[in-house]
C-alpha cells in the first residue's frame, strides 16, 4: 500500500507528569512520534509505561492529576500544548477520534446507538440527521455488523461486547477523522470476537486512509495492525522500528525479553496409573435459579498433582462450573466428587476440612482481596482459621507463604492491598489459597488482568509451587497461549457443554472438534501476515461470533476417543 | 466625611491594589466588588450601613481565622495519616469542627462554666442582663445563660444518644439483611417500610402519650423513628460490597456472618455511615428540639433549647431577642454538623475538587 508522506502528527520531547503524594512526578520523560497520513503506529509496553497517556496527549489532552509539562504536539501544523480549550475541542470527534477499551463503559446505556454515533456530526454541523443515520448503517456494513439497518437503533446492553466495539470504531468513524486513537480496543474480548473486530478495525482504516495509534500489550495483536511498532518502558522510549524489523530483529533487551515470554513452556505430565481422581464432576447440570440450563451434562477428572485447563469464550460455562465445584451454585443433577467421596453440593453443608482442601484464586485481584485488611491478615486469617495457629507461630506461617510467592515478608506484612502492583496482589491471591494448606485450587483466569511479563511471572511460580506442594489446578481461561505453557489436560467448552477434552499435545493436534479448531486458529500469531492469510482460508463472515454460533456442540463430539 | 469612612475605603483600595499586584485573581474580585457595593450603599445608607457591612465582614474574617488556625492546631497534634485528613478540610469543615468543639466543651464543663444552678431562681422574671445576669432572666426568674449551657448538655446528649441507637440498630439490620439476604432481607425491608410509612412526629408524639415523656421513652422513640433510614443506607451500601470476591472467598473459607460483617464488610463501608450519622444527627436534634418546643420532650425544670425558646415566646412580641439565642444556638449547632458532614460526604464519593 502507497502511503502519502504528510506529516499528521509530531510530537517532539513529549513530558507529562503526574500529580501523587502531594507532587508532581514525571510520567513520560520525553518521548517523540512522528505519525504520517494513513500510518498506523502500534504503542506496546507493560501497564504503566505511559502508553495511554500518550494516546490521550496526542489529543492535547491531559488527564485529572496529570499535566503536560514540556514538549511539542503538533497536530496537521497546529500546536496542541498552546491551543485553548476552545481550539481543542474542535479538533476532538472531528478531526482526531478515540476507541477506549471497554466499549461496554463508554457508550451511555441510556441512549440508542445511532444517537451517540451521530451526536459528533450533528454537533459540528457536518450532516443532517437522516444522512448521519444512512453514513451510519454504511459504516456498520463496512464493519460486517449484522442487520446494519437495524442493529443502531438498539440500545448498548442489547449488543454483545465485540458487535459494541465495532460500533464505537464505526462511531470514532462518523466524522471521517484525519486520526483515530485505539486504545486497547480488543483487549476485554474472547480470541475468536478479537479476530472480528481486528479485521473490521483494519479494513476501515485502510479503506479511508486514516492514521491511528493503536495502543496495546499484546505483540501479536500489534503485528497485525500496525505499520511501525513503538516500544516504551516506564515513560520513556525502548526503540522504534517497522513492523517487520522489529519482529525480526529487535535491537533492545527489554524488546527480546517481550518477545520471549511466549516461551515459557514445561513438559506435559501423564496421568498416575489407577489411582482415584482428586476432583471427579460427573454428569453435572446447573442453573442460576429459574433460568436456562448454564451447564450440561459437564463430566472431567482432576488427578492429584496435574494441572487441568479449561478452556471457552466468555459465557461457555467455565466460572460456572468452578462455581458447582466450590458448591457456591449446587448442581441440578449430577455430582462432584472428592478422592472418589461424593461432595456435599452446598458449601455450607461441607466441613472446615472438606472447605479447606479447595481454595480459588480469581481473576480480579482487586474485587479478590479487602482494601482495608493489612495482608498479614489477609494471608494469616486462613492459617489461623484452619490450623488454628496464634501469634508468633501464625507470624512465621505467613512469612514462610510471602517467601513462597516471592516477596519480602518484612516488606509487604503491614501492608494494605490497594498500595501493590496488579502482579503484587495476584501473588498475594495466590498466598492466601495455600494458606489453607490445600490439595486442589481453581485458578480463574489468574493471568488475564495482567501484563504479559507479569503474567509469566505467575504461571512459572504456580508451576514452581505445582512441584514443591504436588497441588492440582484446574485453570480456567480463554487464551490458548497459557494453556500451552501450563496445562496437562485440556477441557474445551461451549454452550456449557464439553465438547472435547484430553492430555494437552494431542489437543494441539488435527484433528479437532469444528469449535477447538475455531478456537486454535483464533489465537494471534507473531506472523503479521497472519491475519490476512487466515481471513482468506476462513472467509472474513466465517470468523468469530458468525462462526462460532454455527457450530453445533454435538456435531463431531470427538470426547473420549482421545482419553 | 467622616475619618471611620475615610479609612474605611483607604484599606478597601489598598487590599485591592495588592491583591491584583500579586495577581490573587478571586480575592481582587471579592475586595473591589465590595469597593464598588460600598460605594452605593455609602451613598444610600450613609457611614451607619458600611459600619455593618465592616462588622460583618470582620466577624466573617475572624471565623475564617479561627477555622484556620483551628484546622493547624489539629493538623499539628493529630497524627501523620489524620493529619494527612485534614489537610484536605475545606476552611467551613473546620469552623464546623471548631463549634461542635466548643458545644462539646460548654456541654460537658455545663456544671463549672455556668454561673448559677440549672433551676435555681436569682431574679425577677425577665429580668434584663446585668453583670450577673449573662443574657437576662427567663419567665421564672432563672438565669438563661446558666441554662443555655446545661441544655447543651441535655439537647445534645439525647440526640446523640438517640441517634447513636438508631445507626447501632439500623446499621446491624442492614449489614445482616446484607449479608443472609432471601426472606430476612424482604422481611426487614418490608418491616423498614412499615415505619417509615408512619410520619415522624405523628408517631412519638404517639409513643410519648401512651408511655408517658421519659428521656428513655423518647430516646427510644426517635431510635426507632431513624433506624429504617439508616437500615436502609446501610443495606445498599453492604449490598454493593458483598458481591465482592472477597466476600465469596471468605464465605467458602467458612467464615460466620459475624466475622463477615466485622471484618470484611464493615471497615468497607464505614464513610457513607459516619456522613450519615452526621446528618441523621441534626434531623434527630430537630426532632427532639421540636418535641420538646410541643412540650412532650424534655420535662422542666430541666434546662433544653426546644423548651427555651417555647417559655420565652412570649418576649418576641416585646421585640426581645432573648427567645431567639436557643433557637440561634440549635441552628448554629445543625450548620456547623452539616459543614463537617459535607466534606465527609465529599472525601467518601471521591470527588475530586476542580
Amino acid at each position: 500500500m502507497v502511503k502519502s508522506k504528510d506529516v499528521l502528527l509530531e510530537i517532539e520531547d513529549l513530558q507529562i507528569q503526574g500529580y501523587s503524594d502531594e507532587q508532581w512526578i514525571d510520567i513520560i520523560k520525553g518521548v517523540d512520534l512522528t505519525l504520517h497520513r494513513g500510518e498506523v503506529l502500534g504503542l506496546i509496553g507493560e501497564s504503566g509505561a505511559g502508553k495511554s497517556t500518550i494516546g490521550a496527549a496526542a489529543m492535547g489532552y491531559a488527564r485529572d492529576g496529570t499535566r503536560i509539562s514540556g514538549g511539542s504536539i503538533e497536530f496537521d501544523g497546529m500546536e496542541l500544548t498552546t491551543a485553548t480549550e476552545e481550539e481543542k475541542r474542535s479538533l476532538r470527534g472531528n478531526r482526531i477520534a478515540y476507541v477506549a477499551q471497554s466499549a461496554a463503559a463508554s457508550f451511555n446505556p441510556a441512549h440508542k446507538i445511532i444517537d451517540q454515533h451521530t451526536e459528533a456530526p450533528l454537533h459540528y454541523r457536518l450532516k443532517k440527521r437522516l444522512e448521519a443515520q444512512e453514513d451510519a448503517m454504511e459504516l456498520y456494513e463496512k464493519l460486517r455488523l449484522p442487520n446494519p439497518e437495524e442493529i443502531g437503533f438498539r440500545y448498548p446492553h442489547q449488543v454483545s461486547g465485540g458487535q459494541l466495539q465495532r460500533a464505537m470504531t464505526a462511531m470514532a468513524m462518523s466524522c471521517r477523522p484525519d486520526l483515530i486513537i485505539f486504545d486497547e480496543p480488543t483487549t476485554a474480548l474472547d480470541v475468536t470476537t478479537q479476530i472480528e473486530v481486528l479485521a473490521a478495525i483494519r479494513d476501515i482504516v485502510d479503506e479511508y486512509n486514516t492514521a491511528a495509534i493503536y495502543i496495546t500489550h499484546d505483540l501479536a495483536v500489534v503485528a497485525q495492525m500496525a505499520d511501525t511498532i513503538k516500544v516504551l518502558l516506564k515513560g520513556e522510549e525502548v526503540e522504534e522500528a517497522s513492523t517487520k524489523e522489529m519482529l525480526d530483529n529487535p535491537q533492545e533487551d527489554y524488546t527480546k525479553s517481550l518477545w520471549a515470554v511466549r516461551s515459557f513452556k514445561r513438559p506435559q505430565k501423564e496421568r498416575p496409573k489407577n489411582d482415584v481422581p482428586l476432583i471427579s464432576v460427573r454428569n453435572v447440570d446447573a442453573s442460576y435459579t429459574g433460568g436456562e440450563k448454564v451447564l450440561d451434562d459437564v463430566s472431567f477428572d482432576v488427578y492429584e498433582g496435574m494441572t487441568v485447563a479449561v478452556v471457552g469464550e466468555s459465557g461457555s460455562g467455565k466460572s460456572t462450573t468452578a462455581r458447582v465445584i466450590t458448591g457456591l451454585l449446587p448442581p441440578s443433577k449430577g455430582e462432584v466428587l472428592f478422592k472418589g467421596e461424593p461432595f456435599p453440593p452446598d458449601y455450607r453443608n461441607r466441613s472446615k476440612d472438606q472447605l479447606r482442601q479447595c481454595q480459588m484464586i480469581y481473576q480480579m485481584a482487586d474485587t479478590a482481596l479487602n482494601p482495608k485488611v493489612q495482608i498479614s491478615e489477609i494471608i494469616g486469617r486462613p492459617a489461623a482459621f484452619y490450623q488454628g495457629l496464634r501469634g508468633s507461630e501464625l507470624k512465621s506461617r505467613v512469612d514462610e507463604l510471602l517467601d513462597l510467592i516471592e516477596l519480602e515478608p518484612s516488606k509487604y506484612y503491614n501492608r494494605y492491598p490497594p498500595e501493590l502492583s496488579g502482579g503484587q496482589k495476584q501473588r498475594i491471591g495466590i498466598a492466601r489459597a495455600l494458606a489453607a494448606d490445600p490439595t486442589f485450587i481453581i485458578c480463574d483466569e489468574v493471568t488475564s488482568a495482567l501484563d504479559q511479563l507479569v503474567a509469566e511471572g505467575i504461571l512459572r511460580l504456580l508451576d514452581r509451587l505445582q512441584k514443591e506442594l504436588n497441588l492440582a489446578y484446574m485453570f480456567i481461561t480463554h487464551d490458548l497461549a497459557t494453556v500451552r505453557s501450563i496445562a496437562d489436560e485440556v477441557v474445551v467448552m461451549q454452550h456449557g457443554q464439553v465438547v472435547e477434552q484430553g492430555p494437552k499435545e494431542e489437543m494441539f493436534k488435527p484433528p479437532h472438534h469444528p469449535y477447538t479448531d475455531l478456537l486454535l486458529s483464533s489465537v494471534p500469531e507473531m506472523d503479521p501476515d497472519w491475519l490476512t492469510t487466515l481471513l482468506e482460508e476462513r472467509g472474513v463472515d466465517n470468523v468469530g461470533e458468525a462462526a462460532s454460533s454455527d457450530i453445533d456442540p454435538d456435531a463431531g463430539k470427538v470426547q473420549g476417543t482421545k482419553i | 466625611m467622616s475619618l471611620f469612612v475615610i479609612a474605611y475605603y483607604t484599606l478597601l483600595l489598598i487590599a485591592s491594589c495588592l491583591a491584583a499586584y500579586f495577581n490573587q485573581r478571586s480575592a481582587f474580585l471579592l475586595v473591589f466588588g465590595l469597593t464598588l457595593i460600598s460605594f452605593i450603599v455609602g451613598i444610600v445608607g450613609g457611614p451607619g450601613a458600611l459600619a455593618v457591612i465592616a462588622i460583618v465582614a470582620g466577624i466573617l474574617a475572624l471565623a475564617a481565622m479561627v477555622s484556620y488556625a483551628f484546622r493547624e492546631f489539629m493538623i499539628a497534634i493529630a497524627s501523620h495519616d489524620m493529619a494527612k485528613e485534614l489537610r484536605t478540610a475545606p476552611l467551613t469543615a473546620a469552623f464546623g469542627m471548631f463549634i461542635i468543639f466548643t458545644y462539646a466543651v460548654a456541654g460537658i464543663f455545663a456544671p463549672w462554666i455556668a454561673p448559677h444552678g440549672e433551676a435555681e431562681v436569682i431574679a425577677s422574671a425577665f429580668a434584663p442582663a446585668d453583670d450577673n445576669m449573662l443574657l437576662g432572666a427567663d419567665q421564672l426568674g432563672r438565669d438563661i445563660f446558666s441554662r443555655l449551657m446545661y441544655g447543651t448538655r441535655n439537647s445534645v446528649g439525647l440526640a446523640l444518644a438517640a441517634t447513636l441507637l438508631a445507626f447501632i440498630i439500623g446499621a446491624l439490620a442492614g449489614l445482616l439483611a446484607a449479608t443472609k439476604g432471601g426472606w430476612f432481607d424482604q422481611f426487614m425491608g418490608r418491616f423498614a417500610d412499615v415505619i417509615m410509612s408512619i410520619p415522624s412526629l405523628i408517631f412519638a408524639l404517639l409513643m410519648l402519650s401512651i408511655f408517658g415523656p421519659h428521656i428513655h421513652v423518647i430516646i427510644i422513640a426517635v431510635a426507632v423513628i431513624y433506624a429504617p433510614r439508616v437500615f436502609r443506607l446501610t443495606r445498599a451500601v453492604a449490598g454493593n460490597v458483598v458481591v465482592m470476591d472477597y466476600i465469596e472467598a471468605a464465605k467458602l473459607r467458612g467464615e460466620g456472618n459475624w466475622y463477615l460483617i466485622r471484618r470484611e464488610i464493615l471497615p468497607n463501608s464505614t464513610a457513607p455511615l459516619v456522613a450519615e450519622f452526621g446528618l441523621e444527627f441534626c434531623f434527630v436534634f430537630l426532632l427532639v428540639a421540636g418535641l420538646s418546643f410541643l412540650g412532650l420532650g424534655i420535662q422542666p425544670p430541666t434546662a433544653d433549647w426546644g423548651s427555651m425558646v417555647r417559655e420565652n415566646a412570649t418576649l418576641i412580641s416585646f421585640g426581645d431577642i432573648t427567645p431567639l439565642i436557643p433557637a440561634a444556638a440549635i441552628a448554629l449547632l445543625t450548620v456547623s454538623v452539616n459543614f463537617v458532614v459535607d466534606w465527609m460526604l465529599h472525601r467518601s464519593s471521591g470527588l475530586k475538587e476542580k
